[in-house]
């Protein structure tokens, strides 16, 4: 079989961009009216829409501590969100794996002692499918969290990084993904403290060769946290618009 | 359908309200609420829209995506139909005790009240029309509905958002070759035309029906419920009317108590004219759905600027 040219000898990528650029990305908060925080997040094709709920009661007594909220995550793909239609079940594993992947990267984030015996809901509509799942969701959450104005010690911002062709490349789309070569790298940064909040990788890579990958996605990381920080000074400054 | 709790006294008010003609909203008994309408804003699907009943940016909010695949005949299916598979999720963004598998029961139920309007003769879309070779290959219309944020009247916007994305749908050309052998056998094959210009509307759309719901308040009925007053409904009928006035589907909801037949003779003939009033709304909506999108044919397609508008 052959394998498809992921990086033209020009240096470019499938769908004409470098191997440092990121995919065009336009978010948007406060989209849904009913949800306490929402947001709209678009990176390339992949399109996310998430809704906020919370801190509230705990549907289930059970789930709660007396100490800190809890925070409760649900993922689902729109079974018109891939090119050919799927539908997945509730119980797919790899749908339950984003959302614990997201749980766990915002259990660290979010300032959960400030909320005691509350939920936080968290619901994630994956629209559009093309590679980049969990960076958008997370990024997405981010936005919608802030926009419900839960307390967080900073901002989640994260990108994925692959290596094509002794290059590291940045932000994969859903080809490059695909490829079974490519290393795929997510890692979710604290912006502030430069701190990694989640670091996950496929497929192999050699060690020597980690250190740059990781540094292209931290250097995403940054470019997303201004996108993000600037819709959420849009959804503030459109709010102290209705005020006054 | 939703766990609003209301108390005695707040039910009391809604029920003699309706009775005297009054509705918490200032709605008369058999006003709408407003739409908002959007078309084709998933670039993969078909086609796709986004329909919004409620007032003040607050209302049931539903997406719905139309997938087309083309699917291999086999034995025991029409031999000569396309065919239409309706999918309706409840979002837990709508309601909490929609997640996980808490919306299970009411997703089979919009599911199979979706299909009962648009599965068959009585949609207006020709089956016929779907169907690439007999007994070989046909078009099968996936329409996928998920349903965001519920504030009463689920199954109108359903059937809203479905009849906008169904108007928005255009199909890949097929071409369709005959072969014949030495033996003089004929032999269809078929290319779908991979162009995403070269595209057909799907005929018959515009025949679908509209859905009007009424829900019975004490001794009144109210079109367009809101969700307060769902949770006073005793009894639902919704009422689907194409646009050549045929009644296309029927069904009675809610358990608290029965319809008398001469309600119901009533019920029928005022959801025809409410039907008229409600497909004449459409269509300015859907011609401003529309000219939005063409607007902006020019900005790069994004979804968000959508979500702006909405």
């Amino acid at each position: 079989m052959s394998r498809q040219e992921l990086l033209s000898p020009e240096g470019l990528r499938v769908d004409g961009r470098r191997a440092n650029e990121l995919r065009r990305i336009s978010c948007r908060a406060s989209v849904l009216n009913s949800a306490d925080g929402s947001s709209y997040y678009e990176q390339g094709n992949t399109k996310v829409l998430v809704a906020v709920y919370g801190p509230r009661e705990p549907r289930q007594k059970s789930l709660a501590h007396h100490d800190q909220a809890t925070i409760n995550v649900e993922f689902n793909v729109a079974p018109f969100s891939t090119s050919e239609r799927r539908k997945r079940s509730k119980g797919d594993k790899r749908l339950l794996e984003v959302a614990s992947f997201v749980k766990q990267t915002f259990e660290g984030a979010i300032q959960t002692t400030v909320y005691p015996r509350s939920q936080i809901d968290i619901y994630i509509h994956l629209l559009q499918h093309d590679g980049g799942t969990l960076e958008t969701c997370i990024n997405a959450a981010t936005l919608a969290l802030v926009d419900a104005g839960i307390s967080m010690v900073d901002y989640v911002c994260a990108c994925t990084a692959g290596f094509i062709d002794e290059t590291p490349v940045l932000d994969l789309n859903f080809v490059e993904e695909s490829s079974i070569e490519t290393p795929d790298l997510t890692v979710a940064v604290l912006p502030r403290s430069g701190n990694i909040a989640l670091l996950q990788m496929e497929s192999r890579l050699h060690s020597s060769k980690l250190e740059g990958v990781l540094e292209l996605a931290t250097e995403g990381c940054k470019h997303i946290h201004k996108k993000l920080d600037e819709a959420v000074l849009a959804a503030a400054g459109e709010l102290a618009k209705k005020l006054s | 359908m939703t766990s609003l709790i209301l108390s005695p006294a707040e039910q009391d008010y809604i029920i003699r309200g309706v009775e005297s003609g009054f509705r918490a909203d200032g709605r008369g008994s058999l006003d709408r609420r407003e739409v908002s309408l959007r078309t084709g804003m998933i670039s993969q699907a078909n086609g796709s829209a986004r329909c919004r009943i409620g007032n003040l940016g607050v209302g049931t909010d539903v997406l719905v995506g139309v997938k087309a695949e083309v699917n291999s005949w086999t034995p025991g299916e029409p031999e000569d139909l396309g065919s239409i598979v309706c999918n309706v999720e409840c979002s837990p963004s709508a309601a909490q005790e929609f997640e996980g598998r808490g919306a299970e029961e009411i997703n089979v139920e919009l599911t199979q009240l979706l299909d009962r309007i648009l599965n068959g003769p009585q949609s207006g879309l020709d089956l016929k029309k779907l169907c690439i070779i007999p007994k070989q290959a046909y078009w099968v219309l996936h329409i996928d509905a998920l349903v965001l944020d519920v504030k009463g009247s689920i199954v109108d916007t359903l059937v809203w958002a479905t009849r906008a994305a169904l108007m928005s749908t255009s199909l890949p050309r097929v071409v369709v070759e005959t072969i014949g052998d030495e033996m003089g056998n004929m032999q269809a094959e078929f290319d779908v035309v991979d162009d995403p210009e070269d595209l057909t509307p799907l005929e018959g759309a515009e025949n679908l029906p509209i859905s009007v719901t009424f829900s019975q308040i004490g001794k009144r009925y109210v079109v367009d419920a809101s969700e307060q007053e769902e949770a006073v409904t005793q009894a639902k009928l919704t009422v689907a009317v194409s646009p050549v006035m045929e009644i296309c589907a029927i069904q009675k909801g809610g358990m608290f108590r029965g319809f008398p037949p001469s309600l119901l003779a009533e019920i029928l003939e005022t959801a025809q004219r409410i039907a008229r009033e409600e497909l004449t709304r459409f269509d300015v909506h859907y011609a401003q759905a529309k000219s939005h999108l063409s607007s902006q044919a020019d900005e790069p397609s994004t979804g968000s600027t959508f979500l702006v508008q909405f």
